[in-house]
């Protein structure tokens, strides 16, 4: 989650028409805690109980944990892409995830 | 005392072993589809929300978000890297 929070300006347009959803099956307080400490700009969501994580394939039953991975969902409610599993520790999963946001949402002209 | 030959201590590697299928093209892995395809509807849920502020009072779902672009990012466990 770092990572995420350290790009959160440039991949995510800090928040802005853009909102980044944090899921695992961690309980709300730990992540609330953890959020705190870290200073994470954006929502986490608990999900001990595999409610988000079994519809997107990502709940582990066997260890009770969501596993790594990434849905970009376009305004019109569909998955517009998906990395699974998003592999956290190379870069260029990032970079990839960043392109999907901006074509997504892409950045409205600045009226200044 | 005699050692009664060899223990049994034969770990046996047969059972699981993939047939390696040289040139296996497309869905190279056993690994299955996860989730949702692009271009599908995204599954709608409903969970408690957390924040650096502290535990949300109500429960945040996807169609919340309606009319945006909602990024999903699953992760193992709190306090972790990554």
């Amino acid at each position: 989650m770092n990572a995420y929070r350290d790009q959160y300006a440039t991949l995510f347009k800090g928040g802005k028409d853009v909102v980044l959803l944090a899921i695992s099956a961690d309980s709300a307080p730990a992540l609330a805690s953890w959020a705190k400490d870290a200073n994470f700009p954006f929502t986490f969501l608990s999900d001990p109980l595999g409610d988000a994580g079994k519809p997107y394939g990502a709940w582990q039953p066997d260890i009770k944990l969501d596993n790594r991975s990434v849905f970009v969902i376009g305004p019109d409610g569909k998955i517009s892409y998906k990395a699974t599993p998003f592999r956290e520790v190379d870069p260029t999963a990032y970079e990839e995830l960043g392109k999907a946001v901006a074509t997504a949402a892409p950045t409205r002209t600045s009226p200044y | 005392m005699k050692v009664a030959g060899w223990a049994a201590a034969v770990v046996c590697a047969a059972g699981a072993v993939a047939t390696p299928a040289a040139g296996q093209a497309g869905q190279g892995t056993s690994q299955q589809e996860q989730g949702p395809a692009v271009g599908q509807r995204a599954p709608d849920f409903s969970l408690t929300a957390a924040t650096r502020e502290g535990v949300k009072q109500r429960p945040v779902a996807l169609h919340d978000f309606k009319g945006k672009t909602v990024v999903l990012a699953f992760f193992y466990k709190a306090r972790t890297k990554g």
